[in-house]
């Protein structure tokens, strides 16, 4: 749909934009969205030149927490009318279910990678001042006056381009080829889990479209029910456990999932694809910016998908780069002090849930707090409900802990003396 | 328990071997010779396994388990030894007694090593093993609480201070998901005086419960042995490392660690292990003709 829209031969060699995306999928789309809305010119740079293409591997969840954006962005519309569901999330503890009353529950958004991003795609391409080049890589970033000013890209062709900008935005993923340019600082974090999933048909877990997550301490695994009525298994085990799943990824992850507590129905149902796994998923936390230059989505920070945070996180990154540069970009004020208030507003909304999530991700099981906080919410509609607005990260671990911790303990004193 | 879902009645009886009155829990046809045993462990008894008796026979199999002597209701007669030899010779009579030729094993705790015991004196009568936390184990360091039990005058101690709260306390505090009440009450209700002090006899006389673990491979690696193993991943007590390393002995071994179970997954995720047994089970050849 985008590519016939503007072919790669149209741009002018010399053209200067105000900003040059690298990287096609959510974050960046969604960046390029909104900068062309607000009237300015913006290339996506995309390596894959086909514009169906997609993250496979993905559970493909969206936390509530980025709903307000896509609503604003205009697309949770076109997501739900492309069949995307809208589920609350159940989590299985050993102390029981964590499910907050069904009208405080937060919905987040599931549709597969495989619909969702050639939807984002084509709405990003048909925004006026957006021009996609698909099949175009990254070759080096140029500089001007010590600043980054844009993106060297050469297509399959081994044609190469400049493209000059104002901003250069590195949308590029996990292994983000702009962050390793352009050298931001890194911070990386341990990860003992490895992760395999794959879609099903047939046999929709119970509660559905509502996903499930299985806390198992320190084993995890999850169903979403999502479009087309099929279902996306994950385990997230320790790398103890890698072996049987390397040698039969498929038949490990269903022996895995029918055997946790309430197993879903896993064995009425058929793989629809093969089961695919990751092995590494180290943890990177990047300086979100540089002069000139900003990274947003898991370019950013590329945290455990245990938590489901990785997609709505690239949408809501996206929306606080464009709200912080806009003014910059409009000639308002220096390029810096936007970047500056970008750089604030990702730590500051996700620096505390990153530290948390880093320290699971090491294969730990539940600390004492957590713990508290985990059984207390089994226990308790209230503390679930806070738990719930944590969980699906519209509340930030400042606001959720004094909240939920002397209600966690009270809970927990009530129900050791009621035994 | 789960006992009460299944379909197929667990009926209940009474054997006479070895000196020792003993209950008989058991299904399917009575008077087939090849038999589904189910040995339990420590504290453990007949009762251990109804569930799993029930899916067991719901293959068309005989299915039975024993209270071995001085758990649940048995009593063992005077001169009894209380070791894994005594108990492994004991379940050979019973057996005998029973008219079971061969056995489809399935084995818990204290269970695994009296079955093994018995598998190696009666190689050719193993027809297939089920090990649920237990099995061979080699350099397996004894835990914490059979340390106490096999510390004289400490065990004894605390045998007698076990009450009713301390030991259902002391019991799931080990258990990730903890155990249901009834499972625990029972098992109480059957840890009565002669089972303690059979417990420390059996305990102190087993120095090193991995000490056949070689010859047992050796014996059992080459027959190529149907089996299936199940371990509950939290065990406290046997670490479920050993779950993949039963494959020694057993190469075709089917493995499966839980990930929220402890020490007695049957009682913990009935289910998952009741389904787990009957496919394999079923997925055997059909019991030899003289059956």
């Amino acid at each position: 749909m985008s590519s016939t829209d503007c072919p790669p031969t149209i741009i002018d060699e010399e053209a200067a934009y105000d900003a040059v995306v690298v990287g096609g999928s959510l974050a960046g789309c969604a960046t390029a969205i909104q900068l062309g809305r607000a009237g300015l010119r913006v290339a996506v740079v995309e390596k894959q030149p086909d514009p169906g293409a997609y993250k496979r591997m993905c559970s493909h969840f969206v936390q509530a927490s980025a709903v307000p954006t896509l609503e604003r962005l205009g697309l949770l519309e076109p997501i739900e009318a492309a069949g995307g569901e809208r589920p609350r999330v159940r989590i299985w503890t050993r102390w029981g279910w964590i499910e907050a009353p069904p009208e405080r529950a937060a919905r987040g958004v599931n549709l597969r990678r495989e619909l969702l991003d050639p939807l984002v795609r084509g709405i990003a391409a048909e925004t006026p001042g957006v021009e996609m080049m698909l099949g175009w890589s990254v070759e080096r970033l140029l500089r001007e006056n010590g600043d980054f000013a844009g993106v060297a890209a050469r297509n399959r062709e081994g044609e190469e381009r400049e493209l000059r900008a104002r901003l250069t935005v590195g949308a590029d993923g996990r292994d983000s080829r702009v962050a390793e340019l352009s050298e931001v600082p890194v911070k990386t974090y341990p990860h003992n889990r490895f992760a395999y999933g794959g879609y099903f048909e047939g046999g929709a877990p119970a509660n559905a479209p509502d996903a499930t997550a299985w806390f198992l301490d320190p084993q995890w695994c999850a169903a979403f029910p999502t479009d087309n009525d099929l279902t996306f298994y994950a385990a997230m085990p320790t790398k103890d456990r890698l072996p049987e799943f390397k040698k039969e990824p498929e038949a490990a992850l269903v022996r895995f999932l029918s055997e946790v507590p309430e197993a879903p129905p896993i064995r009425a149902g058929r793989a629809i694809e093969p089961v695919i796994g990751k092995i590494d998923m180290t943890n990177r936390m990047r300086k979100p910016v540089a002069p000139g230059l900003a990274l947003i989505g898991d370019a950013a920070l590329a945290t455990d998908p245990l938590f489901g945070v990785g997609c709505g996180w690239a949408f809501q990154s996206s929306e606080w780069l464009a709200e912080s540069v806009g003014p910059a970009l409009q000639g308002n004020e220096s390029l810096e002090q936007g970047l500056e208030r970008y750089r604030r507003r990702h730590r500051h909304e996700l620096g505390a849930h990153a530290f948390f999530i880093h320290d699971y991700a090491t294969g730990r099981k539940l600390n004492p707090a957590e713990r508290l906080m985990f059984s207390a919410a089994a226990r308790d509609p209230k503390t679930a409900a806070i738990f719930d607005t944590f969980g699906t990260r519209q509340i930030r671990p400042q606001q959720a802990m004094p909240r939920m911790i002397p209600r966690a303990i009270a809970v927990n004193a009530r129900h050791a003396l009621a035994r | 328990m789960s006992g009460g879902e299944t379909q197929l009645p667990v009926e209940r009886g009474s054997l006479l071997a070895g000196g020792t009155r003993t209950r008989l829990l058991h299904a399917g046809p009575s008077e087939a010779s090849e038999a589904v045993v189910c040995v339990h462990g420590n504290p453990g008894s007949a009762d251990d396994w109804t569930g799993l008796i029930a899916a067991a026979a719901s293959t068309g199999r005989r299915a039975l388990s024993l209270d071995l002597p001085d758990f649940g209701e048995a009593i063992a007669p005077a001169g009894f030894e209380h070791s894994v030899l005594g108990y492994a010779t004991w379940l050979g009579e019973a057996l005998k007694e029973l008219g079971v030729d061969r056995a489809h094993l399935v084995l818990h705790d204290f269970g695994g090593p009296i079955g093994l015991v018995w598998v190696a004196m009666n190689p050719d009568a193993l027809a297939s093993i089920t090990l649920i936390d237990t099995g061979i184990l080699p350099g397996y360091r004894w835990h914490s609480l059979a340390r106490i039990w096999r510390t004289p005058v400490v065990g004894e101690l605390f045998q007698a201070t076990a009450t009713r709260p301390a030991f259902r306390m002391l019991l799931n505090r080990n258990e990730p998901r903890g155990l249901p009440r009834d499972f625990v009450e029972a098992m109480y209700d059957h840890y009565d005086r002669r089972t303690r002090r059979a417990v420390l006899a059996l305990y102190r006389d087993t120095d090193d419960p991995g000490a056949a673990a070689a010859e047992l491979t050796g014996l059992l690696a080459p027959r190529e042995i149907p089996a299936l193993v199940i371990w509950g991943e939290e065990d406290a007590y046997l670490p479920s490392s050993y779950a993949e390393r039963q494959r020694q002995a057993f190469p075709s071994a089917e493995v499966h660690v839980l990930p929220a179970s402890g020490h007695w997954p049957f009682a913990d995720a009935p289910e998952t292990v009741e389904r787990l047994l009957g496919e394999f089970l079923a997925g055997l050849p059909a019991d030899s003709p003289a059956a």
